[in-house]
């Protein structure tokens, strides 16, 4: 079952040097982006109430 | 004789296993390389023993085809990096399994390729973060962006005259165009134009046309009211521009430039 799986991966993913380059970019673009969300929504909530974006309603009237 | 094939041809090429030149080590010999253990007839010298190895040019390199070691004057090494070897133990092979891998080798193979392909991405996330580090640094940091812009009052600019401001050090034009100024904008026929750009294309509302003054020839600043096409002339070269600001006539290759602006409600303009 596992071997079958692996194989499965092996062929579709790792075989054609074309297939395996865009998956590798794609990998990056896509760690990079759940990367820095993950990494902005940490800073956000550690520093809630200090930043900003935060308080700028007690000062800025629209 | 009869010495089976397989000794013949270890003991021919050389063996791993360093016996003493005697008839009784030699016999030690075959039964340890080859499994027969059935009665081998031995000669002490044996044929395969004695014949000497030459080099080409006639000199002698060794004195038996078997690689033995010498009988006599041994010295006897006080220390050695290598443990006393028991050639009667030298063949077992240690027992390797608590080592190998129990997959197969696709699962392997697939794991490896994984894991380049893991460092491929992460290292491509690093460069690329690091190359927009440097170029993020060489832009304009927000407070000069914020300096950068220029709020203009249109409701000072009457109809049908322009206004000179300075914008990043350069001058930009900005000019209340009339009706009949706009008509004629629109009505120039872009086959007669050096840089073909429509009116529309060139203003955001039809009435105020903003654009930097600096001549697209060789950078002076053009007049204003001028020129034969009723727009701007340029006097350093001769450019002549029309009242949407191309250029017709003179050494100028491009139209005069428009600069990014946005209108803030009706009577106010942020260029920048």
């Amino acid at each position: 079952m596992l071997y079958r799986f692996v194989g499965t991966i092996y062929r579709t993913l790792l075989r054609r040097n074309s297939v395996f380059l865009t998956g590798v970019f794609t990998t990056a673009f896509v760690t990079e982006i759940v990367f820095d969300t993950a990494a902005d929504k940490a800073w956000d909530t550690i520093n809630r109430g200090k930043q900003w974006k935060d308080i700028e309603n007690k000062y800025v009237q629209n | 004789m009869a010495v089976s094939p397989r000794l013949a041809t270890a003991a021919f090429n050389r063996t791993f296993i360093n016996a003493p030149y005697t008839a009784a080590a030699i016999k030690q010999l075959f039964e340890s390389s080859s499994n027969l253990r059935s009665t081998i007839h031995v000669s002490p010298n044996p044929s395969w023993a004695v014949g000497a190895k030459r080099r080409s040019d006639g000199s002698i390199l060794s004195k038996t085809i078997l690689n033995a070691a010498p009988t006599g004057n041994i010295q006897k090494r006080l220390s050695s990096s290598s443990a006393a070897v028991d050639s009667s133990k030298s063949t077992i092979v240690p027992d390797f399994s608590k080592y190998r891998k129990s997959s197969e080798p696709n699962t392997s193979r697939a794991f490896a390729y994984l894991m380049v392909g893991t460092t491929g991405a992460l290292t491509a996330v690093g460069a690329k973060n690091s190359i927009t580090d440097f170029l993020v640094n060489m832009s304009a940091s927000a407070d000069v962006l914020a300096l950068a812009k220029v709020e203009v009052d249109l409701t000072k600019i009457p109809e049908g005259k322009n206004v000179v401001i300075k914008w990043r050090g350069k001058p930009v034009f900005i000019r209340h165009r009339t009706e009949s100024e706009i008509s004629e904008a629109n009505a120039t026929q872009l086959s007669e134009l050096r840089d073909p750009q429509s009116d529309s294309d060139r203003v955001k509302k039809p009435e105020w046309l903003v654009m930097l003054g600096v001549c697209t020839h060789l950078g002076c600043v053009p007049i204003g009211e001028a020129g034969d096409y009723g727009g701007w002339y340029c006097p350093c070269h001769g450019s002549h521009y029309d009242i949407s600001g191309r250029i017709r006539k003179g050494p100028a290759p491009l139209n005069l430039e428009i600069p990014q602006y946005e209108f803030e409600g009706e009577d106010s303009l942020i260029i920048g």
